[in-house]
């Protein structure tokens, strides 16, 4: 629960821009590293804000927590705590390499080292180090093609990620299904060394938001523990939105608005 | 053979060549001294080890929820989610006449922070007064003092202090998770420092009341995840383990109470693999021992064929000769157990009471959780010792056989004639 800011980065990176994907023209036959170039290159530069809630399912508790979150490119992020009240003001800032959480109970800042990106996020499904490492998906994967053609009435793509040799990277594989009319993400499988199926990670309810369809929501469920999910839903979100290196500051972390 | 001669010829040989008599039975003394002494040396290190390693931070005795280990789930309290009447479970566990001390402790995982400065640690909730009287690595604070119920008071290790670069009365936050999924935080101030010399504990323990560390966590007083049980004997954990199993209520979750050896097995594989190496060690020593003295028993023999020739012909049987033979090394052994013991036991008495300090050589070192200052401390270890002497004996015996055996042979007429 305590890195936060590495998943906030890449939760926008996803939520935001990642699926961000205008329909270009693949002529002929599919080419599987172009389109998840695509995803890529959208996955950097711009900037943005949104509202978001973060549902978190577990076997001992259950809690909801509303974020406010702003971007600029994949360096920096910002995400404020919304509610619950207790909590309200907990912010944590991503600038560059560097990490903090602002603690408004005791109005303290503190850096996370970074031994400490091991973990869940807010104790959330999603684990620190998929959301904190910026993999470039085509640089650290072999894309290749496992399916094309029609599931459930919807033409889609399959794919397969391994990684390359050598490549830094946590995941044994990965399996993408995208839909073809408009690029957007139906789920991911997220396989361990191991060849087992580690979690999914689903897309739905795909909205406009500022002009881009985004998949508005995002269901994480860890398989080794049935009943267990976490879900984040997009309420609010706009694109760039002017602000630069100097927004995400030490000072903006700590204001309570 | 009652009221023979033999034994008391045995006897009187050894002084025919005394110095011989006195070198063979320096050999077994020394065999005997190095016996008693590693093995003794050995059982100090072992119990060294035993003992720091369950009463420096653990107890002899552990208990938990069943379902706690090995996951330590946070959830996983003494009475599974209700809870438990931790007050009634250590007055019963306290009622057992070989239970020292019992204290009731809670854990936590989170961060630790200082000015610039943030690590990963784990937070121990402990009751002061109970938590002294049980283990050791509270008794002497590098600096400071222990911390007081009820206040946001923080004890950490050497290590994590200097990682932090924090002193007493410094200001520190602490983050982690609650048992209700929020983001806990506050500010405590450090009060001490302690140090148990395992530098994992070291760099990674923090110590606060158990009631602050509840309400942080957001759990109710009557949840904690562990009692630890000081016992009388350490290698007596077993059996108060079962008999406060049987002792302790059941309802709501099973409890499970564990000695040390379970939790700790590498330890206890340890200790039991030293028990199984000293015989061998034994072994070892009077096997070689034992050539020596065949040898010298050969000499001895060798030299006296005359007289044998000379007890054969006036009538006596082989079996007298063997029994002269016997008599006089079995003779030798217990002039060499008296001169062993003479050797070992104060040397013991010494290494027991003020074993030199090796520190300074090696400083500490840490082997399976435990923590070993390097003395030369011996045991004290009669049965062993018993042992040592009876081998010591067959020994001399053994190898007093074949030289017997010879003597018996001799061909009275041939060596008498000189041939």
């Amino acid at each position: 629960m305590i890195e936060w800011s590495g998943m906030a980065n890449r939760l926008i990176a996803v939520l935001v821009l990642g699926y961000v994907v205008m329909p270009s023209p693949v002529v002929g036959q599919t080419d599987p590293v172009a389109i998840m170039e695509q995803v890529d290159r959208l996955l950097r530069g711009d900037s943005s804000r949104g509202v978001a809630t973060m549902e978190v399912v577990t076997e001992n508790w259950e809690r909801r927590i509303t974020m406010e979150l702003w971007s600029l490119g994949t360096e920096y992020s910002l995400v404020r705590l919304r509610a619950p009240q207790r909590e309200a003001g907990t912010a944590t800032l991503m600038a560059e390499d560097d990490i903090w959480n602002y603690l408004p109970k005791v109005d303290r800042t503190i850096k996370i080292p970074s031994s400490m990106m091991g973990g869940s996020w807010m104790g959330s499904h999603f684990t620190n180090d998929d959301l904190v490492k910026e993999s470039q998906i085509t640089e650290d994967y072999v894309v290749e093609l496992a399916f094309e053609g029609d599931r459930d009435n919807v033409a889609v793509w399959e794919f397969v990620l391994t990684p390359k040799p050598d490549a830094p990277v946590f995941w044994g594989r990965l399996e993408y299904q995208v839909r073809q009319d408009d690029y957007m993400p139906i789920w991911t499988r997220f396989y361990d060394e191991d060849g087992e199926l580690s979690r999914t990670m689903t897309y739905s309810e795909f909205e406009e938001f500022d002009g881009r369809l985004i998949p508005a929501l995002m269901e994480m469920q860890p398989i080794d523990k049935p009943g267990e999910k976490t879900a984040i839903r997009y309420q609010e979100l706009e694109f760039d939105i002017g602000v630069d290196e100097n927004f995400f500051s030490l000072r903006n972390l700590q204001d309570r608005r | 053979m009652r009221n023979a001669p033999w034994p008391r010829l045995g006897w009187r040989n050894l002084e025919r060549h005394r110095k011989r008599t006195i070198l063979t039975a320096l050999g077994l003394a020394v065999a005997f001294f190095a016996c008693v002494f590693i093995v003794g040396w050995s059982q100090g290190i072992m119990n060294e080890m035993v003992e720091s390693a369950t009463s420096l931070v653990n107890g002899q005795v552990e208990i938990h929820d069943a379902e706690y280990l090995p996951d330590r789930s946070m959830y996983d309290t003494i009475g599974g989610r209700g809870g438990a009447d931790i007050e009634g479970l250590l007055e019963i566990i306290e009622q057992d006449v070989t239970v020292v001390a019992a204290a009731p402790r809670l854990y936590a995982g989170g961060l630790i922070s200082s000015g610039d400065a943030t690590t990963a640690g784990m937070f121990m909730g402990v009751d002061p007064v109970r938590e002294v009287r049980l283990t050791r690595f509270l008794d002497e604070l590098v600096e400071g003092r222990l911390p007081v119920s009820g206040q946001n008071e923080i004890l950490v290790g050497e290590e994590m202090a200097r990682q932090l670069a924090v002193a007493v009365d410094d200001e520190l936050v602490i983050v982690g998770s609650g048992a209700d999924g929020s983001m806990a935080n506050d500010l405590f101030t450090l009060v001490g420092v302690f140090r148990t010399g395992l530098p994992d504990l070291d760099a990674t323990f923090t110590v606060m009341p158990i009631d602050v560390l509840q309400s942080f966590v957001v759990l109710p007083a009557n949840r904690v995840h562990e009692i630890a049980v000081a016992t009388v004997d350490p290698f007596g954990a077993p059996t108060t383990a079962t008999r406060l199993a049987g002792a302790l209520p059941g309802g709501g979750s099973p409890l499970e109470v564990v000695p040390w050896m379970e939790l700790n097995p590498a330890l206890a594989e340890y200790v039991a693999l030293g028990d199984s190496v000293y015989g061998i060690i034994v072994a070892f020593v009077f096997g070689i021992a034992m050539f020596g003295v065949a040898n010298s028993m050969l000499m001895a023999t060798y030299e006296r064929r005359r007289e044998f020739a000379v007890m054969l012909a006036l009538g006596a049987t082989p079996r007298s000769v063997w029994a002269v033979v016997l008599s006089e090394a079995f003779a030798i052994g217990l002039f060499s157990l008296a001169l062993g013991a003479v050797l070992t036991f104060p040397l013991m008495v010494w290494f027991h009471n003020a074993p030199p300090d090796m520190s300074w050589l090696y400083g500490d070192l840490s082997l399976n959780g435990a923590l070993l200052r390097p003395s030369l401390r011996v045991e004290y270890n009669l049965p062993f010792a018993g042992l040592t002497a009876v081998s010591l004996l067959v020994t001399v015996v053994l190898a007093a056989l074949y030289p017997a055996m010879r003597a018996g042979r001799t061909p009275p007429a041939d060596t008498l004639s000189g041939l």
